[in-house]
Order: C-alpha cells, then sequence, then structure tokens
C-alpha cells in the first residue's frame, strides 16, 4: 500500500480523475477538506451514492489522502476577490 | 469572504465584520447546498397544500398584502465551527464566522397559515425551495414543528435589512426561524406542505441530526439515538483581536466579540486573561433582544509584559454556557467552545 501511495503516476492518475467532480460541484470544496484515509474512502462511497461517476477510485483515494490527508497543514482561506 | 466553495458558493465572514450588530448584507454568510435557482419574483408563486382546507399559490404581491413585521435575528449555520473538531469531520471547514445578525421583514407564516386553515391533527410545516439536487443527491426539504411555525416571530421573509432579500440570501422569500439554525431557514420557497410527520427526505432524515448520547471523538451513534436539531447552542466569540497579535505595554487592548443564545437571551458574557483560571464580566449591548446576538466588550489593562491567552464565554436566560471542549459528533454541528486567543504584549 506504501508503494502505491507513493507512486507519482498513481497520484496523477488520481488527480485526473477529480475532474469528474466537478460536474455537481466546484473543486474548493474537496480542497479544504483534511480528512484520513477511511473517511476520504467513506466520502467516495457517499459521492457515487450521490450520482458521481468513478472510473479510478484507488488512484484518486490515493491522490486526496496525499494531497488533503488529516496529516496536512490548513491552508490560509481563499479571500473573494472584491474586497469583502 | 473567505472562500469554502466557489460553486455552489459557500462564504464565510471574517472576524472584522462581526463589529456592528446588524451584519451587512454584502458581508454577510453564504450557504447553499444545491445550485442557485434562478426565480423571478414578479411570477414567482409558493404553493401551500397538504392538511389544509384551502389549498393556495401566494404571489410575492400576495404576500406583500399581509400584516408586514420586521424580527431581528441571528442566522447561523449548524456546521459552523465544524473545521474546529478533531479528529476531523467532512464537510464546510467552518472557523467561526458562518454567522450573521439581520433584520428581516414580512409576513408571519401564521398568517398564511390562517388564509390556508390548517386542519386539526396537524403537527409540521414541511419547507421545499425552488433549488433541485443535482445528479442523484437528495432535494433541501426541511420541516418545523406546527407550534414553531405559528411563532410570531416566524416570517416568510422579503426584506433583509432594509432591502428587497438578496437571490443569493434566498430572494425573493425566504423562511426565517429566529431562534433555530439555517437548516431551517429554507432559502427560494416555493412550496409548503402542512402534515401531521416531519418530512421523509434525507435533509429531516439522516441530515442535521445530534446524538442523544455523547458518543466521544470519533464515536458512533445508532440511528435510533440521532435527534433533529432544534434551537442553538449558547456561543460567543472575539470579532477583535483574532489569532496571534503583538501589543505594546500601556495601551489597553480592547477586545470585543458577539454572544447569542438560540431562542434564549444572552445574560452574562466573561472574559478571562489567564486562559480561562479566572473571569470578569465583559459589557454587553444594549440590545437586548431574543433570536439576536449582542455584541460585548472588554478593556484589557495587562500591567506586565508576556504572553496572554484570552477567552469569552456566554451565559444564557436558561443559565445554558460554553464548554471547554465542543462536544464531538459525526457531523461536527454545534460546535460552541469556549474560544481561545493570543496576545504578545511587549513592554
Amino acid at each position: 500500500m506504501a508503494a502505491l501511495a507513493a507512486d507519482p503516476a498513481v497520484l496523477e492518475k488520481g488527480r485526473a480523475e477529480e475532474k469528474r467532480c466537478v460536474g455537481c460541484h466546484g473543486i474548493r470544496i474537496i480542497h479544504t477538506q483534511r480528512l484520513n484515509r477511511a473517511t476520504w474512502d467513506r466520502e467516495l462511497t457517499k459521492m457515487v451514492g450521490w450520482g458521481a461517476v468513478i472510473k479510478e477510485r484507488d488512484a484518486l483515494l490515493e491522490y486526496l489522502v496525499a494531497n488533503y490527508g488529516d496529516d496536512k497543514p490548513v491552508p490560509a482561506p481563499a479571500r473573494s476577490g472584491d474586497g469583502r | 469572504m473567505f472562500i469554502h466553495s466557489d460553486f455552489p458558493e459557500d462564504l464565510e465572514s471574517p472576524p472584522e465584520y462581526f463589529t456592528t450588530w446588524l451584519t451587512p448584507v454584502d458581508s454577510f454568510f453564504v450557504r447553499q447546498h444545491l445550485p442557485r435557482p434562478k426565480v423571478q419574483p414578479t411570477t414567482h408563486s409558493i404553493s401551500i397544500g397538504g392538511m389544509v382546507t384551502n389549498k393556495l399559490a401566494l404571489s410575492i404581491a400576495d404576500l406583500k398584502k399581509l400584516p408586514q413585521y420586521t424580527v431581528p435575528a441571528t442566522l447561523e449555520c449548524a456546521g459552523n465551527g465544524r473545521g474546529n473538531f478533531r479528529p476531523r469531520i467532512p464537510g464546510l471547514q467552518w472557523t467561526k464566522g458562518a454567522i450573521g445578525n439581520a433584520e428581516w421583514r414580512g409576513p408571519r407564516v401564521k398568517d398564511v397559515l390562517a388564509k390556508a386553515a390548517v386542519t386539526y391533527g396537524a403537527t409540521y410545516v414541511d419547507f421545499d425551495g425552488a433549488d433541485i439536487g443535482v445528479g442523484k443527491t437528495p432535494d433541501f426539504i426541511r420541516s418545523i414543528p406546527l407550534r414553531k411555525a405559528m411563532h410570531e416571530a416566524t416570517l416568510l421573509a422579503l426584506d433583509m435589512n432594509g432591502q428587497p432579500l438578496p437571490e443569493l440570501h434566498g430572494g425573493p422569500v425566504r423562511l426565517i426561524v429566529p431562534g433555530w439554525d439555517g437548516a431551517s431557514w429554507v432559502k427560494w420557497v416555493s412550496t409548503i406542505q402542512v402534515s401531521a410527520q416531519p418530512h421523509e427526505g434525507f435533509y429531516m432524515k439522516t441530515a442535521y441530526k445530534y446524538p442523544k448520547y455523547a458518543v466521544g471523538p470519533g464515536g458512533a451513534a445508532k440511528p435510533e439515538d440521532m435527534e433533529v436539531i432544534e434551537g442553538m447552542a449558547v456561543k460567543s466569540f472575539f470579532a477583535k483581536p483574532s489569532g496571534e497579535t503583538k501589543h505594546k505595554l500601556g495601551t489597553p487592548v480592547s477586545l470585543a466579540g458577539v454572544a447569542w443564545g438560540g431562542e434564549n437571551r444572552i445574560t452574562r458574557v466573561e472574559v478571562s486573561v489567564d486562559a480561562g483560571a479566572t473571569w470578569q464580566n465583559a459589557a454587553v449591548s444594549k440590545q437586548d433582544f431574543p433570536f439576536a446576538w449582542r455584541l460585548w466588550n472588554f478593556d484589557f489593562k495587562p500591567t506586565r509584559p508576556g504572553y496572554y491567552t484570552l477567552c469569552c464565554r456566554a451565559t444564557d436566560s436558561a443559565g445554558r454556557t460554553q464548554p471547554i471542549e465542543a462536544q464531538w459528533n459525526p457531523s461536527g454541528y454545534l460546535y460552541n467552545a469556549i474560544e481561545r486567543i493570543a496576545v504578545l504584549v511587549e513592554a
């Protein structure tokens, strides 16, 4: 599993898979999460239940955990550009 | 505004916007489960049915003909503060700014229901907005008990802070349920159904439920031990300063924030400058309404340099006060732990 996680090709496949998500909602709601592996896995199941079509689920999970795992720092909040 | 989601928009107000009793409309937080519908105010109609004698279709003009009432009420997302829970919980990672206070104006729901003439045995009212699910996501439909729908402060708001309700905030008409979390404040109301039980959809059966018995961090609750959230937790936070700030010894550090208690009035706000070891009363603003927050302020005058941990704590008229740790629950609702900020006072 560790070898799979570290493989840049897998992470790239996962990043490409993520594009399927923006059919229903923007990408930012994904990138503001910081979840452990089990929770990301449950979220993918929930999204599939709500109509998401995921082909490369293992790669997507690895990509999410590698970039948005609960050990990753919280991002500085993105601010809307209209001065508010 | 802090952006948690770009489509549909979910926007959080930064702390500096919480120094006024009314939150300006264009700084008010935004929460949308589903893509925003396009509603034409001139042709929009609310259909009222279910356990009523008269099934009705009311236009915005019809709503404006009913007596209009203005209610100041604080609107908070049930998930405000979710970003603070550990272990982390999926959902919008609000910090503290999914909240605002506004003056809402429109007819009372009870006057609308009077026109429909509710029949005997009805106990719930379902509200559906013009927004629809995407893919197979469920439609956002919420029920409130009839007794709450009949409360004199429960409105179908047409105006927000003296201007027509913007589309972003549910315009032309949204449900206002003062003292309850935003999950009940259905936007773009298009259907009202009177019934004898809560709606059976996802947003009543599964979402917005809270464990009856505390489950502990990372714990799970049986579905039969989950209850629909009603009312709001008692809570307060700092509008200024925020995070960690530096100050010069000799100038007072001006502390300010907001405090609220759902259907209960705020009776006391206290501040600690020693990480909760001792507490002093803060000054509370004169506005003392049920359902609307109160502003508080306190001048901290340290006599020695050093790193100080400051806290604020609200108490409401039911005697509720804030805990040190918020109760972890699987969906990350009702976070209301005492906030801690730090100031470094330098000579």
